[in-house]
C-alpha cells in the first residue's frame, strides 16, 4: 500500500472526528479560520487561569483555622491589566467577525437568483420556466443569491459545509448567497441503477441517508432547516448538489423541466409526489402521519372536520391540493401549503393518476 | 486538623445552640403555621422545597430527551406520533427549568432565606407579598402541569410566532403561567429592593453589604424592569392568537420579527436575573472557604449593576441570522462584547481571592471551584457566538445548547448546589456527610462535561437543535452525551442524599460552621424567629482577622480582645487619698 494511500486511509477513518464539516464554499475557509483563532485566543486565557485556579487550591489548603498569608483588597494596576489585554482581543474578534459578516452579507453583482420557498416540512427550489426540485442544485465557483420565503411559519435555511444560514421569516423575502467551491462528485451508473432497483422494490420513497447520493446519483451536502417550526422539523431536510458545468446542471434541469414525452402520467405523479413534499406528510402504506396515508385513498369517504363526508374523487383531490384548507380531514389539522400557481394542471393530473393506483377502487375504476 | 486556637487575653463571642421554642423551625407547630407564615425564612424553605421539585420534574424530562437522541432514529418514541412527543418534552423541559427552576431558584429561594439575615434585619420589607409570590409561583406551576396533562406544548419555551400563533397546544395556558410567575417574580424583587433600601440596621453601609446583597439588589433591578415586558409580550401573543389582531402574524400584517425583539427583550436580561445571583454565592464562597479578604469587592459591587444595565442592550444577538440590518447587526455584536468584560474580571477577581489565602476544600468550596471551570468555558464560548460571521454557522446548533447549558447549567445549577451546601447547616441546623458532599460534586462536574462537551463539537459539525432525528455521522457524540447525562443524574441524587440523610443523621451544626463573616453566621443555626437574639453589631463582613477556630469545640468563634470592664461596684463616692486625710 502506498503511503498516501495510508493517510487517506487515516483522513477517512477521522473524518467523523473533525471540528467542522467538509468546507465547500469560499465563507469557510474564513469561517473556519476565524473559529479556530477565538478558540486558540480562548485556550490561551483558559489554560492558565485554570492551572492558578486548580493549582491555589492546592497550595493553599491549610487547617482550619489557620490565618491566610496575605490580606490584600485590591491592587488596581493588575485590575488594569486584566481588564485592558483581554480587551484588544474582544475588539479583534468583533472587527473580523463584523467584516466577514458584511462579505456574506452583500451579494456580488450577476450572482444568479434562486428562488427558494419552505413550507412545513419541506422547500422548493424554483429554477424557472415551472421546473420545481426540493433538491438546490448550483453550479461550481459561480456566486448565487437565493431569494426565499415561507408559506407559514419561519424556517432556517443551514448549509454547514457552507457555514451559512439565514432565517426566513414570512411576511417578507430573506436572502442569503454564497460562492461553492467543491463540485459534487456522480457515482458509477452500476451503483445508480442498484439503489434506484432497491427503492423501486421496496416501493419506498428515495433514501438519501441510506444511498449517501440523490436519485440523480449526485454525492451531495446536506441541506437542514435550523429554525423549529413544528412536529417534523428535524425531517425538513434536503440536499445540496454542485454541478462542475453549466451543461451538466441545464441537462440536469431539462430533466425535470416536465413530463417527458413517453412518461405515463401514473409514473410521473410519483415521481412529483417524492420531488414536491407530499412525502414527508402523506405515507403509502396507510400509516397516519402529519396528513392522511395516500394508501387506498382514491374513492374513499372521508370525514371532514365539519361533520360531512366527501368521497375522494378527482375534484377532491384536486381542490386539497390547490385550496387544501377548504375541506380538512377529520383528525388532522389545516398545516397543507397550497401548491397554487406552482403544479401544472398536467401536473394535477398526473397525481390523480397516480393516487389511483394506490387504492382498489382507483384501479378498479381503470 | 487544626492550627487555630483563641489568643489569650480576648473573649469569645459565640451564640450557642438555639433551643426548640427560639429556632424558626420549631417555634410553632402544625402545617398552618407554615402555609400561613409570613416568616421570610420559612417561605424560603418553602420555596426551595418547590425549586427542587420542578427541577427534578424537568431533570427527568432531559434524561427522556438524551435517551431518545441515543440513536439517530430516536429510541424512546416511535411511530407517527414520535415527534409530536420529542417537541412537547424539550418545549416542557427547557420552559419547566427556566421559568419554574433557574429565574427562582437562588433569588427566591436562598435570598428569601438570606437576604433579611445577612443585613441583619428581622425581615424582609412587605412580609405578605412575598407569601403571595410563592403562592403565584405555585399556581404558575399548576398552569405548567395543567398544559402537559392537556393538549401538551410543542413552541419551545421561547413562543416564537407565527408557530405560536397557529399551534393548536396549550399555548394559552403556558403563557398565562408564565405571566403568573412573571408577578411572582416582580413581586420578589421588589421586596429585596425595598428592604435593602429601608432596613438596613444601623452600621450596614451599602459598602458593608455581603456581595450576595449587592448581587441580589441588581438582579432585583432587572427583574423589576424587564418582567413586566414579558408579561405584556404574552397577553399580546394570547390576543394575537384568540382576536388575530395582527401584531405578529403576518397573515394579518403583523411581523414575526418584532415578536422576538420583545421576547429578548425580556429574555436577554432574564439571563442575567439567572447568573447574577450565582456570582453573588460564588463570591461570598470563595472568600469564606479561602478565609481570605475577597480581592477587589468595589469592582465586584459595581460590575454587577454594570452587567444588570449592559444586559438590557444586548437582546438582538439571538436575532443575528432573523435579518435585521446590517447596522442593527453589527451593533448588537460590538454591545455583546462589552459585557463579557465585567463577567471575565469576576474570574479573574476570585482567583486572585484565593491566592495566599487559607483555603478549605469543603464540599461549598469544590462546588465554587468547579463553577469557575464551567462557567469561564460557557463565557469563552460566547465569543464564537457573540462574533458575526461564526455565528452565521453556530447560531441554533448544539453548539448554543452546549454554551447556554455551560452558562446556566455549570454556572446557575452549580452555585445554587454551592449555596446550598454553605448555608445547609445555617438553615437546619444540621451538618451533612462532607464526604458525600464532596463525592457529589465530583460526579457532577465530570457528568456535566460529558454531557456538554461533546454538543461543542456537534455544534460545530453543522448538528441543528430542537432535532428529534438525526443524521447518523452524528451519533457517536450524541451517546457520549447521553452516557454523560446519565453520570450527571446519578450525582445529583447523591446530593440530594446527603442532604436528607443529613436531616436525620446529622450532627447539630454550631452557629459558625465555616468560618465566615458575615451577619448570617452570628446567629444560631437554625436562626431565631426574629433572627437575632440582639441587635447584631455589624462588622466588615470580609474581616476574618477575628474568626478563631475552636478545636475543643470543633467550630468557628468571633473573639474580640478582652476589654477591661469596669467593676460592677460603684467605688466608694470618697476619693481614697481624701479617705486617708481623714
Ligand atoms: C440533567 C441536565 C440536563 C440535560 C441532560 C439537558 C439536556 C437538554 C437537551 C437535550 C435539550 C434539547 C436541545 C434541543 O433539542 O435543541 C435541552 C434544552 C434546554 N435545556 Fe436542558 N438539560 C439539562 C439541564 C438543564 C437545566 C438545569 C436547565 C436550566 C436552565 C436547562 C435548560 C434548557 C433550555 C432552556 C433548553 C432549550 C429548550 C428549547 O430549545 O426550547 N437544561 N436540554
Ligand atoms: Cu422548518
Amino acid at each position: 500500500m502506498k503511503l498516501t494511500n495510508a493517510f487517506s486511509l487515516v483522513g477517512d477513518y477521522a473524518e467523523p472526528y473533525a471540528w467542522f464539516p467538509e468546507s465547500a464554499s469560499t465563507f469557510s475557509e474564513t469561517n473556519d479560520w476565524l473559529y479556530n483563532w477565538i478558540t486558540y485566543t480562548c485556550v490561551v486565557f483558559f489554560v492558565p487561569i485554570m492551572c492558578a485556579l486548580f493549582y491555589f487550591a492546592v497550595k493553599y489548603r491549610k487547617p482550619k483555622g489557620a490565618k491566610a498569608e496575605s490580606n490584600v483588597s485590591h491592587n488596581t494596576v493588575l485590575e488594569l491589566t486584566w481588564s485592558i489585554v483581554p480587551s484588544f482581543f474582544l475588539v479583534g474578534m468583533f472587527v473580523m467577525g463584523a467584516r466577514a459578516y458584511l462579505d456574506m452579507r452583500d451579494a456580488p453583482e450577476g450572482a444568479n437568483e434562486v428562488n427558494v420557498q419552505a413550507f412545513k416540512w419541506g422547500w422548493t427550489i424554483d429554477y424557472g420556466s415551472g421546473v420545481f426540485h426540493p433538491e438546490l442544485h448550483l453550479l461550481l465557483d459561480e456566486p448565487v443569491k437565493l431569494s426565499m420565503r415561507s408559506t407559514d411559519v419561519i424556517h432556517s435555511l443551514y448549509i454547514p459545509a457552507f457555514r451559512a444560514k439565514k432565517d426566513i421569516v414570512p411576511g417578507r423575502y430573506n436572502f442569503m448567497w454564497f460562492k461553492p467551491t467543491v463540485a459534487s462528485e456522480k457515482v458509477s451508473d452500476e451503483e445508480l441503477a442498484a439503489a434506484t432497483k432497491q427503492t423501486k422494490e421496496r416501493g419506498e420513497s428515495w433514501s438519501y441517508d441510506d444511498h449517501q447520493f440523490t436519485p440523480d446519483g449526485y454525492r451531495f451536502f446536506d441541506l437542514y432547516c435550523a429554525e423549529y417550526c413544528g412536529t417534523n422539523h428535524s425531517e425538513m431536510q434536503t440536499v445540496v448538489v454542485v454541478h462542475e458545468t453549466l451543461e451538466d446542471l441545464n441537462a440536469w434541469i431539462k430533466k425535470y423541466s416536465a413530463r417527458p414525452t413517453g412518461v405515463d402520467p401514473a409514473t410521473y405523479g410519483a415521481t412529483l409526489y417524492n420531488n414536491r413534499g407530499c412525502a414527508g406528510c402523506h405515507s403509502l402504506d396507510g400509516s397516519k402521519r402529519v396528513g392522511p396515508s395516500f394508501q387506498g385513498l382514491y374513492g374513499r369517504p372521508e370525514e371532514m372536520v365539519t361533520g360531512e363526508s366527501i368521497k375522494a374523487d378527482e375534484n377532491y383531490i384536486r381542490e386539497s391540493i390547490l385550496y387544501p384548507k377548504e375541506k380538512v380531514v377529520a383528525g388532522y389539522q389545516p398545516v397543507m401549503p397550497s401548491y397554487k400557481g406552482q403544479l401544472s394542471d398536467d401536473d394535477i393530473y398526473s397525481i390523480v393518476e397516480y393516487l389511483k393506483t394506490l387504492s382498489t377502487t382507483g384501479a378498479a375504476t381503470k | 486538623m487544626s492550627a487555630g486556637s483563641i489568643p489569650k487575653g480576648s473573649v469569645v463571642r459565640d451564640p450557642g445552640y438555639p433551643t426548640a421554642s427560639e429556632n424558626y423551625l420549631t417555634n410553632s407547630k402544625g402545617v398552618l403555621s407554615w402555609i400561613f407564615t409570613l416568616d421570610h425564612k420559612r417561605i424560603g424553605v418553602m420555596y426551595l422545597v418547590g425549586v427542587t421539585c420542578a427541577f427534578a420534574f424537568a431533570g427527568l424530562l432531559a434524561l427522556l430527551i438524551r435517551l431518545h437522541l441515543f440513536q439517530p432514529d430516536g429510541m424512546i418514541f416511535k411511530g407517527a406520533e414520535a415527534n409530536n412527543y420529542y417537541n412537547q418534552l424539550f418545549t416542557l423541559h427547557g420552559a419547566v427549568m427556566v421559568f419554574l427552576f433557574i429565574i427562582p431558584s437562588i433569588p427566591a429561594a436562598l435570598g428569601n432565606f438570606l437576604v433579611p439575615v445577612m443585613l441583619g434585619a428581622k425581615d424582609v420589607a412587605f412580609p405578605r407579598l412575598n407569601l403571595c409570590s410563592f403562592y403565584l409561583w405555585c399556581a404558575g406551576a399548576m398552569f405548567f402541569i395543567g398544559a402537559l396533562f392537556s393538549t401538551g406544548l410543542d413552541t419551545g419555551w421561547t413562543f416564537y410566532t407565527p408557530y405560536s400563533t397557529t399551534t393548536d397546544t396549550s399555548v394559552i395556558a403556558a403563557t398565562m403561567g408564565a405571566f403568573i410567575l412573571g408577578f411572582s417574580s416582580i413581586f420578589t424583587g421588589l421586596n429585596f429592593i425595598v428592604t435593602i433600601n429601608t432596613m438596613r440596621p444601623p452600621g450596614m453601609t451599602w459598602f458593608r453589604m455581603p456581595l450576595f446583597l449587592w448581587a441580589t439588589y441588581s438582579t432585583s433591578i432587572i427583574q423589576v424592569l424587564a418582567t413586566p415586558v414579558l408579561g405584556i409580550t404574552l397577553l399580546l401573543l394570547i390576543a394575537e392568537r384568540t382576536m388575530h389582531i395582527g401584531i405578529f402574524d403576518p397573515e394579518f400584517n403583523g411581523d414575526p420579527v418584532t415578536y422576538q425583539h420583545f421576547f429578548w427583550f425580556y429574555s436577554h436580561p432574564a439571563v442575567y436575573i439567572m447568573i447574577l445571583p450565582a456570582f453573588g454565592v460564588i463570591s461570598d464562597l470563595i472568600s469564606v472557604h479561602s478565609h481570605k479578604r475577597i480581592f477587589g469587592y468595589r469592582f465586584i459591587a459595581y460590575s454587577s449593576i454594570a452587567i444588570a444595565l449592559l444586559g438590557f442592550l444586548v437582546w438582538g444577538h439571538h436575532m443575528f441570522t432573523a435579518g435585521m440590518s446590517p447596522m442593527t447587526t453589527i451593533i448588537f455584536s460590538a454591545l455583546t462584547f462589552t459585557v463579557s468584560v465585567p463577567s471575565a474580571i469576576k474570574v479573574f477577581n476570585w482567583i486572585a481571592t484565593m491566592y495566599k489565602g487559607s483555603i478549605s476544600l469543603t464540599t461549598p468550596m469544590c462546588f465554587a471551584i468547579a463553577f469557575i471551570f464551567l462557567f469561564t468555558i460557557g463565557g469563552l464560548t460566547g465569543l464564537h457566538l457573540g462574533t458575526l460571521a461564526t455565528d452565521m454557522h453556530l447560531h441554533d446548533t448544539y453548539f448554543v445548547v452546549a454554551h447556554f447549558h455551560y452558562v446556566m447549567v455549570g454556572g446557575t445549577l452549580i452555585a445554587f448546589l454551592g449555596g446550598v451546601f454553605h448555608w445547609w447547616p445555617k438553615m437546619f441546623g444540621k451538618l451533612y456527610s462532607e464526604f458525600g458532599g464532596r463525592l457529589s460534586a465530583a460526579i457532577i462536574f465530570v457528568g456535566f462535561n460529558l454531557t456538554f462537551l461533546p454538543q461543542f463539537v456537534l455544534g460545530s459539525r453543522g448538528m441543528p437543535r430542537r432535532y428529534a432525528t438525526y443524521d447518523p455521522e452524528f451519533a457517536y457524540l450524541h451517546q457520549m452525551s447521553t452516557i454523560g447525562a446519565l453520570l450527571l443524574g446519578v450525582g445529583l441524587l447523591v446530593a440530594l442524599v446527603v442532604l436528607l440523610t443529613s436531616l436525620v443523621k446529622g450532627k447539630k451544626a454550631p452557629a459558625n460552621p465555616w468560618g465566615g463573616a458575615t451577619l448570617e453566621w452570628h446567629c444560631t443555626s437554625p436562626p431565631p424567629f426574629y433572627n437575632f437574639e440582639h441587635a447584631p453589631v455589624v462588622g466588615d463582613p470580609y474581616d476574618f482577622s477575628n474568626v478563631e477556630w475552636d478545636g475543643a469545640n470543633e467550630r468557628y468563634v468571633s473573639t474580640e480582645p478582652e476589654r477591661k470592664i469596669a467593676p460592677s461596684e460603684i467605688p466608694d463616692a470618697v476619693p481614697a487619698h481624701a479617705k486617708d486625710g481623714h
